[in-house]
């Protein structure tokens, strides 16, 4: 027999063991972590573009979660092919450059060069380009500028 | 008997003329070229400043929108695992509300369409 617990006291967070029902398709979840992510959040940006603002629109249209279930799994589905094409094709320069942002706070600035390096493979084997929506006409993007003030304090 | 008194007197040809002019040299660089420098000084580092300022804006742009190519699908993986536990709790509320007449099973208690997310769960 189940006795009441209250939640802010319990010993281990509640865990919910019921399985998603099996109406609902089955989708991989990506599982990467946050370095990862970080540094492929641009190419995400790039290559799924579609499939986000569909799911964004959808989401505007109704909280609900039950709502937009399709359309978050063709965002969960883009992402995976992303991350396995990206581990295909540029797998040394992608861990370079996650590696170094788990070492600097998950920042960008300390970590150009490892970027640039995965930004030039991206581009010659995937054609994805990093761009930051909203950069001034003409102006150089932040992550391409050669001597920035900000980067980082040891050389 | 006499004394032989010896006046004190003035060194021969006087004494020397009392220096009481101010005698101030000018030392170092004028104070027209303190003044210019210290604000030459002043005006690069207020241009440093600027463009760091210029720049941090820049990163901050671009760290904003690295979170927000992530939204989707944060959220679409959230929405999944929120849909899960959604129905689940539904299923115990059936469950344990069988024996009670006309009740519906997650009505909401306002009067009104739009989507809450459950205020409360069941820790069991």
């Amino acid at each position: 027999m189940n006795s009441f617990h209250p939640g802010e006291s319990s010993s281990h967070p509640f865990r919910e063991p019921a399985p998603l029902p099996s109406s609902i398709p089955k989708v991989n979840e990506l599982g990467a972590t946050s370095a990862p992510l970080k540094s492929a959040a641009f190419f995400i940006g790039a290559y799924c573009k579609e499939f986000n603002e569909d799911f964004m629109l959808c989401k505007a249209e109704n909280r609900d979660p039950a709502h937009c279930l399709k359309e978050g799994r063709r965002v969960t589905r883009c992402a995976t092919d992303l991350i396995s094409k990206m581990r295909e094709n540029c797998l040394q320069q992608f861990e370079a450059h996650w590696n170094c942002l788990e070492l600097n706070n998950q920042e960008y600035p300390p970590c150009r060069k490892p970027e640039r390096v995965l930004n030039k493979c991206m581009f010659e084997k995937l054609g994805l380009v990093k761009s930051i929506p909203g950069t001034t006409p003409g102006q150089t993007p932040i992550h391409e500028v050669e001597n920035p003030l900000y980067g980082r304090m040891q050389k | 008997m006499s004394t032989h008194f010896r006046q004190d007197m003035p060194p021969v040809g006087g004494f020397e003329a009392v220096r009481y002019k101010r005698n101030l040299p000018l030392r170092g660089p004028s104070g027209l070229a303190i003044l210019g420098g210290v604000t030459a000084l002043c005006a690069y580092g207020f241009y440093r400043v600027g463009m760091g300022n210029i720049e941090k804006r820049e990163l901050q742009r671009e760290k904003i929108w690295s979170r927000i190519h992530l939204v989707p699908l944060l959220l679409a993986e959230g929405d999944r695992d929120a849909y899960r536990r959604e129905r689940a709790a539904l299923a115990r509320e059936q469950e344990i509300m069988k024996d009670v007449k006309d009740w519906e099973v997650g009505k909401s208690v306002y009067n009104n369409p739009r989507y809450r997310s459950p205020e409360w769960i069941v820790v069991l």
